[in-house]
């Protein structure tokens, strides 16, 4: 072998060989996302990790070559990191880590709010049937509806269990791979709740029904807190069992905070542990985006579907506390504004339901209400893939 | 890219799909249900047994009748004892400010003409 030849093989090895148009594209995506980060300090934690990820996961490479750094090559690191996506470990690990460090008792006080989370589930199976119409096969129809439960890791472990591309329908045809698309679609829905939530709430709520004012919440004992997350993981592994390795971690971390004695234990969780994870879940999620997988029209419907989905989650848990209305007494009347945080993106819609109740009057304050249905929402969208993973696997 | 093939087909939906809708659908809001009704039954209760616990409205009152019995010489001392107690309490003040003037007799030690930056001149 000549020097030149020599040369010419390490050309031909590089990303400047190998470029595609669509690698530029989402190569220029992914500095865009590290750029909105950076520069207007939107959601850092998630985006600077997710942009560097599909940085990493489309610098062009030789597909043949001895070595193996893309995150669907076999024995590559970024697919040893994959692997805790694909297998749903880093979901169940950011649970344990929610549980730990979420409060319930806006839950406990007041438990007919967590009917609100339940309602806004409705955006799931209402999307579930839309993409089935638009020709998805089933599963990957259920993986695309999960973005209407609004939780970024949900949506993850679903995706990673019905549409990871290694399954088949029962026609022979392959589920594809939609971890990526899905996970993106669901992140980027969860930081633009401040702009898909607001007019749907004003559309859907009369400002008479925006100044109601509710009773505040009860104080909440100990025995009840603790009582709470013991009951709550019984129920929903007895109800779907496949929500487990969700609930199950979520119920866990609770345990361990309000049980007082593990304090470190939680402390840990919440923090340390939880922090690893979004780093792991953000850069190889993000990676799994490599241009062939990811750039597909596909992946606009998918977007599409996911707006739906969380616009019909929206008006869904709103029109349900108008419901409610009708059969509460006057004292107990709920905010229909709260409603809308029956979306799980904990704990931006419940900020968001408080922020539109101030601006209506400056000192009704509803952020206490409101995240009593957003954590049940959370729940409920977990029940809800568990159910799904239930059907279809 | 592949081209965008989209299709829209109701016929797509099929009994199976209709039904992991619905009971799924019911499931969730069923189980919230469960739970939001244990919790507020189990308030009621704890309610009920706190109530219990306390016992009845008069019964305490019942017991202590039958129990303190104080004669006018401890009545009379206790009077004796608060009103002097609150005759001690200063509530208000006067509210009078005085200023008492105070005159510094002269001395060469805190003369400022003997000050040390006036020595460094005779220097």
């Amino acid at each position: 072998m000549n020097t030149l030849q020599t040369l010419l093989g390490l050309w031909e090895d590089t990303g400047f060989y190998n470029a595609t148009w669509e690698n530029i594209i989402m190569i220029l995506v992914g500095i865009i996302l590290v750029f909105l980060a950076i520069r207007y300090s939107y959601k850092p934690l998630l985006l600077i990790p997710l942009g560097m990820g599909v940085i990493l996961g489309n610098i062009p490479f030789l597909h043949g070559a001895a070595y193996h750094p893309g995150i669907y090559q076999e024995g590559s690191v970024l697919n040893y990191l994959f692997f805790g996506v694909l297998k749903g470990i880093y979901p169940a690990l950011i649970f344990l880590g929610l549980g730990a460090m979420t409060d319930l008792s806006p839950l406990i006080s007041n438990p007919k709010l967590m009917l609100l989370g339940a309602a806004a589930q409705v955006g799931i199976f209402v999307t579930f049937l839309g993409a089935m119409v638009l020709g998805f096969p089933m599963a990957e129809s259920a993986a695309i509806a999960i973005i209407g439960g609004a939780d970024g890791n949900t949506a993850i472990f679903l995706t990673s269990q019905l549409a990871n591309g290694l399954h088949a329908t029962g026609n022979g045809m392959v589920i594809q791979n939609l971890i990526g698309p899905i996970a993106i679609a669901a992140y980027i829905y969860m930081s633009l709740v401040s702009v898909i939530q607001p007019p749907i709430m004003k559309l859907l709520t009369t400002k008479k029904e925006r100044l109601i004012r509710m009773k505040p919440p009860r104080t909440v004992s100990k025995f009840e807190k603790i009582l709470f997350p013991l009951l709550g993981l019984l129920l929903s592994a007895f109800v779907a069992p496949a929500s487990l390795p969700l609930l199950g971690m979520f119920f866990f971390g609770n345990i361990l905070k309000e049980s007082g004695l593990t304090k470190q234990l939680a402390n840990t969780a919440s923090t340390i542990l939880i922090d690893i994870v979004v780093i792991l879940i953000g850069l190889t999620v993000g990676a799994s985006t490599q241009a062939d997988v990811f750039l597909k029209w596909q992946s606009i419907l998918i977007f599409v579907l996911g707006a739906f989905a969380f616009m019909v989650a929206t008006a869904g848990g709103i029109m349900f506390a108008k419901v409610m209305n009708l059969f509460l007494k006057k004292e107990n009347r709920i905010n229909p504004l709260i409603g809308a945080s029956g979306v799980a993106a904990v704990p931006d819609s419940a900020r968001i339901a408080h922020e539109m109740g101030l601006r209506e009057d400056p000192t009704n304050h509803l952020i206490g209400h409101a995240m009593a249905p957003n954590i049940a929402g959370l729940i409920g969208s977990a029940i809800a893939a568990g159910l799904l993973l239930g059907f279809l696997l | 890219m592949e081209p965008l093939n989209i299709t829209f087909d109701p016929s797509l939906i099929d009994h199976y799909s209709l039904v992991i809708t619905f009971a799924g659908y019911l499931i969730v809001l069923g189980a919230l249900a469960i739970m939001a009704y244990f919790f507020t039954r189990l308030h009621t209760l704890q309610d009920f047994l706190k109530k219990r616990k306390l016992g009845k409205p008069g019964d305490n009152e019942q017991e202590q009748k039958t129990k303190v019995v104080m004669t006018g010489e401890e009545n009379a001392a206790i009077a004796a004892a608060l009103y002097l107690f609150f005759s001690e309490l200063h509530d208000e003040e006067k509210y009078v400010m005085t200023i008492r003037k105070v005159s510094k007799t002269y001395s060469p030690w805190s003369s400022k003409i003997y000050g040390i930056l006036n020595t460094m001149k005779h220097w």
